[in-house]
């Protein structure tokens, strides 16, 4: 059974050889190949080539055509500043005002600031391990997008003070997250995860999201399904614990759970979802291979009964993680 | 003034200010004001923040409530014989996002302290410089990214070498709150903005 038949039979929660082990490897792809982070992040066949050695180094079931969180927001007009070693800061936010949102048209993945490379680290690594390992690309949700075009601040004041202008801003960054995530599929990944932390309950209350990101979500994962997406996922980090439920009604296969929330609870408030997580990411920095074999032994301990899991970090691994942790969390499946 | 608690914790800036006009008009001195209006709708906010209900959005709408209550107050600022110990806030070099840092400086002025603030992509040796100019008591440091965490855990060495090793050290953010004091080097790990609030009014009795 190879990653991708493992994963879908695992998102079906049908029987696998394993659980799937999905190692949150974004930029420490470049880290372990003593590649400069803003070199790696500004070339599409640079990410291919280090997500394919640091896939070789340590075998787990996906890899990632994933840059930054700043991708889309460059391609909307927002400028950034790339440093060697951090991923990069928006100094000048897109939006400089609310009225512009008109002017604004949807860019064109193909063409726009770093979106094709994106597109070309999406096609290397599916003709280079596409066949077996599954190819996961990325698209901001529509509140994290939304943040990321105004600044944070000015975003959420405007969520309350002006809720009609902000569901608009919604609205169009729904439409960059499907036509980019489309394109993305079309280039060559599985499924694209939708990366949506700003949705989570430590910046917005669980009516928010009900209110004003559920029927968003729900019209992307729909769109998603409806051009061949292998399965949906959707990521949020955080405490998620009190939107939970929602997500049972947001049409996505796979959730992501941070560290802050307990599996058994969301085992019991999600039953029919499959569910990645959720390993402290700062343990890959603190903690010794032991104390991640013991942190996945639990885990897979917790599921075993249920199945419907992918052990993982609870989010991005850290940069600077200790490869000996990450093998040890990837070697934990197989034992 | 319980009218005006209820308008601040709401986040509703026209009744918060005409709450304030209507105190005003009966002669309350801005210190009960801030006494018994801002410093009780933060206890409020700490006591439910520490039930596990903590979202920005809302904490946000507050502290810009209690910036307005302030401002009207004092447009020139609070008078420097009422405030309590001065605290250099930073969001450290290679983060940018400073939301949390801002409430966290809104809400410590709100307590009394004097807050200055040194922005976001901020250095280690600016921030321990503004701290000694200012003869701060404590250092707010905070981060999203692990990235920042080597700098961090720098900062309690080299304020030892300036001899500002008294200069107690908080950090908070969602990075840094993953790890412990130890690991950080610092005095302490804030969970939450009232969490730091509180170990600073613990220094303060000491």
């Amino acid at each position: 059974m190879n990653s991708i038949e493992r994963i879908i039979k695992v998102v079906g929660f049908n029987q696998a050889d394993r659980v799937p082990v999905i190692a949150q490897v974004f930029g420490h792809a470049a880290v372990v190949a003593n590649v400069p982070l803003d070199e790696y992040l500004q070339d599409g066949g640079l990410v291919a080539r280090c997500q394919i050695d640091a896939w070789e180094q340590y075998d787990y079931d996906s890899v990632f055509a994933l840059l930054d969180v700043c991708v889309e927001t460059e391609a909307l007009g927002s400028r950034l500043e790339f440093r060697k070693d951090i991923y990069p800061l928006i100094k000048k936010y897109a939006m400089a005002d609310t009225s512009e949102i008109d002017s604004f048209s949807i860019p064109n993945p193909k063409k726009a600031g770093r979106m094709p490379e994106l597109l070309k680290a999406a096609k290397i690594l599916r003709n280079t391990l596409g066949k077996e390992v599954l190819v996961v690309g990325c698209a901001l949700g529509p509140m994290t997008l939304t943040l990321q075009l105004l600044g944070a601040e000015r975003a959420l004041y405007l969520a309350i003070d002006d809720p009609d202008t902000f569901s608009g801003l919604l609205d169009f960054s729904v439409e960059v997250c499907v036509k980019f995530s489309v394109e993305q599929i079309k280039a060559g990944v599985h499924l694209p995860v939708i990366f949506e932390p700003a949705a989570s309950p430590a910046v917005i209350p669980a009516p928010f999201f009900r209110e004003f990101l559920l029927p968003r979500l729900q019209k992307i994962f729909r769109e998603l399904k409806n051009v061949g997406s292998l399965a949906t996922w959707l990521h949020i980090a955080g405490p998620t614990t009190p939107i939970l439920p929602y997500y049972n009604d947001l049409g996505a296969d796979i959730i992501n759970i941070d560290y802050y929330i307990d599996p058994s609870e969301a085992q019991n408030k999600c039953p029919n979802l499959c569910i990645n997580g959720n390993i402290k990411p700062l343990s890959f920095i603190t903690e010794k291979p032991s104390d991640i074999k013991t942190m996945s032994k639990t885990l897979l301990g917790l599921f075993k009964k249920r199945g419907g899991y992918i052990l993982s970090s609870g989010c991005e691994l850290p940069l600077e993680s200790k490869p000996e942790n990450i093998k040890a969390m990837v070697l934990s499946v197989r034992e | 003034m319980q009218d005006l608690i209820d308008a601040i914790l709401d986040g509703d800036i026209s009744r918060v200010l005409s709450e304030l006009r209507k105190l005003t008009v009966q002669d309350i001195r801005p210190e009960q004001i801030i006494k018994n209006g801002i410093e009780s709708a933060v206890e409020f906010l700490n006591d439910k923040c520490s039930i596990d209900s903590f979202n920005l959005l809302e904490i946000m709408l507050v502290t810009r409530a209690i910036m307005t209550i302030i401002q009207e107050l004092y447009p020139e600022g609070p008078p420097s014989s009422q405030l309590k110990s001065t605290i250099v806030i930073a969001t450290l070099e290679g983060n940018i996002h400073d939301i949390g840092k801002n409430i966290v400086k809104i809400i410590l002025k709100a307590k009394g302290y004097r807050v200055i603030d040194c922005g976001k992509d901020c250095s280690n040796e600016h921030l321990i410089s503004t701290a000694q100019q200012n003869s701060a008591s404590a250092l707010f440091v905070s981060g999203l990214i692990t990235s920042i965490i080597p700098n961090v855990q720098k900062i309690k060495d080299l304020l030892e070498k300036e001899n500002l090793s008294h200069i107690k050290v908080v950090a908070g953010g969602a990075a840094l709150k993953m790890a412990s004091p130890e690991f950080l080097k610092v005095d302490y790990v804030a969970e939450t903005v009232f969490d730091g609030l509180n170990y600073m009014e613990q220094l303060q009795k000491v």
